[in-house]
């Protein structure tokens, strides 16, 4: 998991599996000739509807989209991509056949900071936040102690559930209307997993309530946190300029450039919407 | 991605400013180039304008900055860069040989433009200077230097006198009448002039009845606005003899030689660069493509070349 290990390329995929992860989310499998490789939290700008002879111009931009996880395929890899339907760009991607072919410029990004040695992992994920976190769960699974948290609205909307409960990992899941497992917020997961780990980093992805409190929990016990930021943006490799985050010391930091992971304690959660 | 017909002969001479072929890269949506690298061989095309650079280093606007609209985004970063002297000592050595750079210049006041062009004068691997005058001049109570003759003149004026590099003026759209400000521009000794910098617009969050950005208004670009600058570029080529750099919603060659034909000499690609940032050197090979299948043995032939003008 080190910084840009994995240079960006710029592809044409192939859709090769389709999944519909209830609700309104949906899973795309897209086999990426000359991947190299990714770090987890890594993400793509997909962009949306399929390459035609004539470019797409509405919707414009690419989506950016974290990297669930990928599995070589010869010189090619199967990259997942999770996401919800929620606009234009998102209804294009999820009405997408089988064999269709989208655009794809990555991995980009920095991928998530390693534990320091000796910390356990406590990784807390809400609604698509989901889709950032499973590849650095799987990898850290075998070596160290890793507690997932997950929360949804409902059961519905639930990402993952399954493939985190095939890894090696201590599960734990929220719903707002109490669906499934704990009735209330991920976050109050994350409190009381805490207050038994003293040894814990945590990180946390999912819509900015939830990470902004999760920051506040992690610091009042004086605990790392990192949180991944999902942002819009035109570009993803840093010349747009409109993923920019208010920083505490003053200032701005680039999500996809300088992110999209970072220490929340350097991050000025009240410019953020 | 096929290799330009070497039978073409690409080159075109932009007010002294020489480049391999017509195809730039538009000021704030390249970077300083090297973001590029991985995507895009440099020297595949005519050449880049780097983001726009002040006296001092400067933060943006604070979020949201973008929205995207019907074939076209607005943007209101305001000012962000490194500054001058960072770019000159950190950025421009770390852009590949053999690729032409024109620095672009953005202030608020004209001695302070004046003395960002003094600054990049004389520095080697610097082709020329483009001056952005869609800055609002504080002095002129915020109005937007290219938006009035008599506030663009003596900025052209200033910063002509303060170097010897080409100097290329990029225009407002926001004007009634352009072939006025290209005039001014052609009386004031620039070079050339750049068109167009992006339309003033406005997006509304309904939900929150609130604008998207947090700046108002900002700028649109792509697609959306490119039969406005296809115009305005044709009105301004009839207006004066300076070569024009095109600007405006360029997504493929096609749309580059519809720029040549109403007068351009040179064209930038700015938002399809976030799409695709290999766009500009497909754009640059399929210029050169065209030229070929039509018969034109040189690119700069095109320039101007619109037939069967009516109305």
């Amino acid at each position: 998991m080190t910084d840009r290990s994995n240079p960006p390329i710029r592809a044409e995929a192939e859709i090769v599996a389709i999944g519909d992860e209830g609700g309104a989310n949906r899973r795309l499998s897209l086999r990426v000739t000359g991947w190299p490789g990714f770090d987890p939290g890594q993400f793509v700008m997909l962009s949306p509807g399929p390459s035609t002879a004539v470019p797409r111009s509405d919707p414009l931009l690419p989506r950016p989209m974290a990297v669930y996880r990928a599995s070589a395929r010869g010189g090619a890899a199967d990259v997942e991509i999770l996401f919800k339907v929620t606009g234009r760009g998102t209804a294009l991607l999820g009405a997408a056949r089988l064999g269709e072919r989208v655009r794809v410029v990555g991995p980009l990004g920095r991928g998530f900071p390693q534990p320091e040695p000796g910390e356990r992992a406590v990784i807390v994920a809400g609604g698509t936040g989901v889709a950032s976190v499973y590849e650095l769960a799987a990898r850290l699974a075998p070596a160290i102690g890793v507690r997932v948290l997950l929360g949804a609205r409902t059961r519905d909307d639930l990402l993952g559930r399954d493939d985190f409960a095939s890894l090696d990992v201590a599960l734990e899941i929220a719903t707002d209307d109490g669906s499934e497992g704990a009735h209330g917020v991920v976050t109050d997961l994350l409190a009381a997993a805490l207050d038994g780990d003293g040894e814990a980093r945590i990180y946390a992805c999912g819509p900015t309530a939830m990470m902004r409190r999760a920051a506040v929990i992690a610091a009042e016990r004086r605990r790392p946190c990192i949180a991944s930021l999902e942002n819009p943006m035109a570009c993803g490799f840093g010349v747009c300029l409109g993923c920019a985050v208010p920083l505490r010391k003053g200032g701005f930091a680039l999500v996809c450039r300088d992110g999209p992971m970072f220490d929340a304690a350097t991050l000025a959660w009240e410019g953020l919407s | 991605m096929s290799e330009a017909p070497t039978a073409v002969d690409t080159a075109v001479d932009l007010g002294g400013i020489r480049l391999r072929n017509p195809v730039l890269t538009a000021s704030g949506t390249f970077g300083y180039g090297t973001e590029f690298a991985p995507f895009l061989d440099l020297r595949r095309i005519g050449g880049f304008v780097a983001k726009s650079l002040t006296l001092e280093p400067r933060h943006g606007n604070p979020p949201p900055r973008i929205a995207e609209t019907p074939s076209g985004m607005l943007n209101a970063i305001s000012l962000e860069n490194v500054g001058v002297d960072a770019f000159i000592r950190e950025k421009l050595p770390a852009i590949p040989e053999g690729v032409t750079v024109v620095a672009s210049v953005f202030e608020t006041e004209i001695d302070r433009y004046a003395e960002v062009c003094k600054r990049l004068s004389g520095v080697s691997g610097i082709a020329g200077i483009e001056i952005n005058a869609s800055c609002p001049h504080v002095k002129s109570g915020g109005i937007e230097f290219g938006q009035r003759a008599d506030v663009l003149g003596p900025l052209v004026r200033a910063t002509r006198r303060a170097t010897d590099l080409p100097l290329l003026v990029k225009l407002s759209p926001n004007v009634t009448d352009i072939g006025e400000m290209a005039r001014v521009c052609e009386a004031e000794g620039a070079s050339g002039i750049s068109l167009i910098n992006a339309v003033q617009a406005l997006e509304v969050d309904v939900e929150a009845r609130r604008p998207v950005l947090s700046n108002t208004l900002g700028g649109l670009s792509g697609p959306a606005i490119r039969p406005i600058a296809l115009r305005m570029v044709w009105q301004a080529a009839r207006a004066v003899e300076l070569p024009i750099c095109g600007i405006g919603g360029i997504a493929g060659p096609e749309d580059a030689v519809k720029f040549l034909l109403c007068g351009a000499t040179a064209v930038q690609v700015g938002t399809s660069n976030y799409l695709n940032p290999a766009i500009a050197g497909e754009v640059a090979d399929g210029v050169a493509a065209y030229a070929a299948r039509h018969g034109y043995a040189r690119v700069a032939d095109l320039v101007g070349a619109l037939e069967g003008l009516g109305g």
